[in-house]
């Protein structure tokens, strides 16, 4: 197995080449150090990492975005204020380096999230309680006002009642925590 | 060590032949990906934030659920000791690796792993024996709460839970079903269908992950996108394509029985007689045989084998294990041997009662 050669203790997953004074350098980083080093681009017939390749496939490597959008060039060289990881380099590295990485891009990642998960590129599964209890409700009445549909369309009138019942009941409660003021 | 004690420490829970359709799925693995809102991702964090992690997690888990687990850091145990982990799909090669800041924290019966500082700070595991993926999802939600009321995960309104790398972005939860397809390898149609349920959103690979060939005909059949579909929704699709997949390893089944008895009869009995008398025994051929053996016990021809004693023999079999077996580091022949000796005694002793041949204790 090849160890990196930048800190020399992990195993080394990153074939990283770049120009210097008219010769290609080749170096045999792990994820990590291939992650802080700043000024390195992928050689694009390296042994790749899965992510990373599929990266490059959809967007032609990071030269390639960035020759495909020069009008969105400066956006790109926004950096995370927490990590210092660029779109560019995450393109590179194909791994985010902390939460707010989703933030700096959130421009950028319905295009790659979709690429990766079937054309979705938003979250529709469980919510953390304590993230956001009101963001929950909120979703809780939706789901009953699908429901609620569905039992009118079916003419399950008994159930629609129950269900509108149950949806104003956490209509008050958001209005109670929430500071949401309209309840209909 | 003698081979009954050595048994008992190493099974594990999800080993037991039990659960629906335990013949053709051999269990069932929910992971969760979750990471903590006020440190970078491990591929970034410095060594004080990784210890930060480590100890708000484990003290979450072992405040609230006290007793049942046990925690363990990577840098303080034996290389065999977490290559067996390993062995064991308690813990991921990643995780194992010392120079990461890494630890687990494990059940009294080793159903659940959570693994802290891996790719993500969270990785809540829970496998289970056959196919159950409502149950060991709902334990793995029960982890999750338990950590969630403690600590404060990154999460996004847009994109959900927030992980290191974007193929885990959503839901960050990984399905996976491991399953043995001896009947649709031989038979050639796994070729076939292997691309056909890529398209459906479902990844079908070798046991031991990407790009590895199906040692022992089990593949490992996963969810392969997390965003856009809810928790239900995604183990639905697994266990539809599960279920359609069983019911096509039976029907292949039944026409190799139709329509050549003998000729695998006569396979599935020499992988038995392989499995319980030869002297060498590498990797590749014992878990061929181990797979045969398998077949013949669910196709009713062999009788006299227990099946979680194949499942744990495929565990065993392993490099890590045999050497804890033998107690120290072994080269490829001796682990053929050790491998072939382990497989004997291990056959042998379940068999002892049946006939007056005793175990071969040296």
């Amino acid at each position: 197995m090849m160890i990196c050669e930048n800190c020399k203790e992990r195993p080394a997953s990153v074939i990283l080449t770049r120009e210097s004074m008219g010769e290609a350098i080749e170096l045999q980083l792990c994820e990590k150090c291939a992650f802080q080093a700043q000024t390195l681009h992928v050689d694009p017939n390296q042994e790749p990492l899965s992510i990373q390749q599929f990266l490059s496939h959809w967007f032609g490597g990071a030269e390639l975005f960035q020759a495909q959008q020069p009008q969105e060039a400066a956006h790109q060289g926004s950096e995370c204020p927490t990590c210092g990881l660029t779109f560019l380099k995450f393109l590179d590295v194909g791994k985010f380096g902390c939460a707010t990485c989703y933030d700096t891009f959130r421009g950028q990642l319905p295009r790659v999230l979709g690429k990766l998960h079937n054309g979705h590129a938003m979250h529709k599964g469980k919510i953390p309680v304590s993230f956001n209890k009101i963001y929950a409700v909120k979703k809780k009445i939706e789901a009953i006002r699908v429901k609620m549909q569905e039992a009118v369309e079916a003419e399950r009138f008994e159930e629609a009642a129950a269900l509108r019942d149950e949806a104003n009941a956490l209509k008050v409660r958001l209005a109670d925590g929430g500071g949401e003021s309209h309840v209909d | 060590m003698s081979i009954e004690n050595f048994m008992q420490n190493a099974v594990t829970g999800w080993m037991a032949a039990h659960g629906e359709h335990s013949d053709i799925v051999m269990s069932t693995r929910i992971r969760l990906a979750r990471n903590l809102r006020s440190y970078r991702f491990p591929i970034a964090f410095t060594e004080e934030e990784s210890m930060a992690v480590d100890s708000a997690v484990s003290g979450a888990l072992l405040d609230s659920e006290g007793g049942t687990y046990s925690y363990m850091k990577m840098a303080d145990l034996p290389a065999l000791e977490r290559h067996v982990l390993v062995e064991k799909h308690l813990i991921s090669p990643q995780l194992a690796n010392p120079d990461r800041p890494g630890s687990v924290i494990l059940s009294e019966d080793e159903t659940v792993s959570v693994m802290v500082n891996e790719e993500d700070h969270i990785r809540i595991q829970c496998i289970y024996p056959g196919l159950q993926l409502k149950g060991a999802y709902k334990q793995a939600d029960a982890v999750d709460d338990v950590l969630e009321k403690e600590l404060s995960y990154a999460f996004d309104e847009d994109f959900g839970y927030l992980t290191s790398c974007p193929s885990n972005t959503g839901s960050g939860m990984r399905a996976s079903v491991m399953m043995h397809l001896p009947a649709l390898t031989m038979t050639k149609q796994i070729n076939r269908i292997i691309p056909a349920i890529s398209r459906l959103g479902i990844v079908v690979r070798g046991s031991y992950g990407e790009g590895s060939e199906a040692p022992g005909n089990v593949y490992q059949v996963s969810n392969q996108t997390t965003l856009g579909k809810t928790e239900q929704e995604i183990l639905a699709d697994l266990g539809n394509i599960t279920e359609r997949l069983i019911a096509h390893e039976r029907k292949s089944r039944e026409l190799l029985l139709a329509k050549s008895r003998i000729a695998l009869e006569n396979r599935l009995f020499r992988s038995l007689g392989t499995i319980t008398y030869a002297r060498l025994l590498p990797s590749s051929e014992a878990a061929r045989c181990l797979s045969d053996v398998r077949l013949g016990i669910d196709l009713d021809i062999i009788h006299d084998v227990d099946m979680s004693i194949l499942n744990e023999l495929l565990i065993f079999m392993q490099p890590g294990f045999l050497q804890q077996y033998a107690d120290g580091e072994l080269t490829q022949e001796e682990m053929d041997i050790c491998r072939a000796k382990l497989f004997r005694e291990r056959l042998n002793v379940e068999r002892a009662s049946a006939s007056s041949e005793g175990t071969e204790e040296r």
